[in-house]
């Protein structure tokens, strides 16, 4: 119990530094940039005519960044809005704060990423497992192996390209982009659940097809080093059927490295697939992050990465607390 | 029986093969970029979306560019990125890894928090946030960004590898007949992990040139040359898959796909030569 309480101390410790490095990063950074700070939004701000409230928002911002005080004022004063959760307005879309932008995109990320994620990871997994115990030798091995080599090596993004080109192109099945037609009144009925699946289709394609290589891959070394286990053997020797010892004795032995596997996906998928949705125009976090890029809505590009490593490393750290509960094999002392 | 490292590497079949396909498609497109005339490449020098022909062996873009020319600017580019964010971050991880490792104590301690807060930071959004503020980046520029997170996976692998290393009998025997520090470094340490800085730095290439494909894809890739990333994104800006310009997008695609299937070749063959045991798994 000692080692553990050390070891929840020790990655407490990084799980802060590393949220505090990444507040100061994202703070600093627009800083090194040549010029006012400021700059970057009072052109923009000019590019539209200086009108939608402009004044105000420059006030908004000399006061959320306190550009008259000195820089470390300036870094206490971030740290005590963003404590607030207050990241500020977007420029692109004023008068809406990026919280509000953030909070209307993320459903979108983490429905696509998690229903994805886990269809890939149930598929990759039962095939693995059977094509493992088939052994080195057996025809679905030779055919699948190379298979999930190739997509395994391959990044989402491309797949997604040749996908379009498929069935939007040549074949004309699914829409072209988007998370639903435009105009479609978004509120929560069957017509336009089904037309948030039928745009959704394509993207969890991707995703899916892609992580099917690295779970595949995965659960078949898993089931094919388990082979010469003495429980294996003993089962064999006491003679079960061979499908018997695959599901009850080797499949679950192999499973628990999968569903940590499985933890860490999901709980990285805040992160999103970002250049995927840029492809698909997809409404989430990537495809607010890709407009705020083309439109300098630096506001919203600081917002939302900070979000997301926020996110990412604070899931990171639950993963670090439960694993050692989970996989008793795991020791507590690290490097 | 005594084979070098070179010598077993060269008697992989993963590591030739990729070595081969690699080798091929860079040296393609360094002879191409170097005997199509540049101004190929410049709008309106052949008529728009011209399908491949005897002309222009890969056609021409939207604006008339002749994709040939482009794809080797392309591959050179991209593969200069791949390279000097990988030798960077290579030699950058190793001296901080060999340092963590090899002194160990307080050095050690604060060395091992920046790598774990590195490793666990996402590059990818990181790179978001400083490409974006700089606008208007070059080949280089996008190299030295993209290496500014390429060494904490070699700072981590090479602190172990010391770590092990340190407690073998031929470093207690070179200290027992007396060599100084530095020399049990450069003649007993390095050595050995020049086969792990090697593989590294096969991997540090490929993720470089995945992150640089990546960020150009969002649009924040140099606007002035052209690298794989930029081909796609203007690609994509012309709805060239919608088109049915398949030479665009899919000479593109096709020639990013094979540097990362060639580069992955090389891993995997660094991996077998390395950690034999790897052979049986897979």
């Amino acid at each position: 119990m000692w080692l553990y309480l050390r070891y929840v101390f020790g990655r407490f410790a990084i799980f802060i530094i590393t949220i505090f490095i990444a507040i100061t990063i994202v703070f600093i950074v627009p800083r090194f940039v040549p010029g006012d700070p400021l700059f970057a939004v009072t052109s923009k701000l000019a590019e539209m005519g200086g009108s939608r409230g402009s004044p105000e928002l420059v006030e908004e911002y000399r006061k959320l960044f306190g550009l008259d005080q000195p820089v470390l004022t300036q870094y206490l004063y971030y740290l005590k809005e963003l404590s607030k959760g207050n990241l500020g307005y977007s420029i692109a879309n004023f008068p809406a704060t990026v919280t509000e932008l953030l909070m209307r995109s993320l459903p979108w990320t983490i429905g696509l990423l998690s229903v994805a994620t886990v269809i890939s990871w149930l598929i990759g997994t039962f095939i693995g497992a059977i094509s493992g115990w088939g052994g080195k030798e057996s025809k679905i091995s030779k055919v699948l192996v190379p298979l999930a080599l190739g997509l395994y090596t391959i990044p989402y993004y491309i797949l997604a390209i040749i996908l379009i080109f498929l069935f939007v192109y040549v074949w004309g099945i699914f829409p072209i982009s988007g998370g639903y037609t435009p105009g479609f009144p978004i509120k929560f009925s069957l017509p336009f659940v089904l037309d948030v699946i039928k745009h959704s289709i394509l993207p969890a394609l991707s995703i899916i097809l892609i992580s099917l290589g690295w779970w595949f891959l995965s659960m078949r070394s898993m089931i094919v080093l388990l082979q010469g286990e003495d429980y294996i053997l003993l089962a064999q020797a006491k003679g079960l059927s061979d499908r018997r010892i695959l599901w009850r004795y080797a499949f679950r032995n192999a499973l628990l490295p999968q569903v940590s596997g499985l933890a860490i996906s999901l709980a990285h998928i805040v992160g999103g697939a970002i250049i995927l949705e840029k492809i698909f125009a997809y409404p989430g976090v990537g495809w607010l992050l890709y407009n705020s890029i083309t439109e300098l809505d630096f506001p919203t590009i600081q917002g939302g990465v900070l979000v997301v490593i926020i996110a990412l490393t604070a899931a990171n750290f639950i993963l670090d607390l439960i694993y050692p509960l989970i996989d008793p094999r795991i020791k507590y002392k690290r490097g | 029986m005594k084979r070098g490292f070179v010598g077993i590497l060269m008697g992989n079949r993963k590591f030739i093969i990729g070595f081969i396909i690699f080798i091929v498609i860079l040296m393609g497109g360094i002879i191409a970029h170097q005997t199509i005339p540049f101004r190929y490449s410049r709008t309106g020098a052949f008529p728009p979306g011209l399908p491949p022909g005897v002309k222009n062996i890969l056609g021409t873009d939207s604006l008339g560019r002749g994709i040939d020319v482009q794809l080797a600017e392309a591959v050179v580019n991209s593969v200069q990125i791949g390279l000097i964010a990988a030798l960077i971050g290579t030699l950058v991880g190793a001296v901080i890894g060999f340092t963590s490792g090899y002194y160990g104590g307080i050095i050690d301690a604060i060395l091992r928090v920046l790598m774990d807060v590195f490793l666990s930071i996402p590059s990818l959004l990181f790179l978001i946030l400083i490409a974006s503020l700089m606008r208007g980046v070059t080949v280089r520029g996008m190299a030295l960004i993209i290496a500014l997170f390429a060494w904490a996976p070699p700072a981590r692998q090479i602190r172990a590898q010391v770590l092990s290393l340190k407690e073998r009998a031929f470093v207690d025997m070179a200290k027992l007949s007396g060599m100084s520090e530095m020399e049990i470094i450069t003649s007993e340490l390095v050595p050995h992990m020049f086969q792990w800085m090697s593989a590294n730095f096969v991997n540090a290439t490929l993720a470089a040139i995945l992150a640089e494909s990546g960020l150009s894809i969002l649009g924040l890739g140099p606007q002035n040359e052209m690298t794989l990333g930029m081909m796609i994104y203007w690609a994509l800006s012309y709805a060239a898959v919608f088109r049915g310009m398949w030479w665009w997008w899919g000479s593109t695609v096709f020639t990013l796909t094979s540097i990362f299937i060639s580069l992955y070749l090389l891993h995997l063959g660094f991996d077998e030569v390395i950690n034999p045991r790897i052979r049986s798994k897979i």
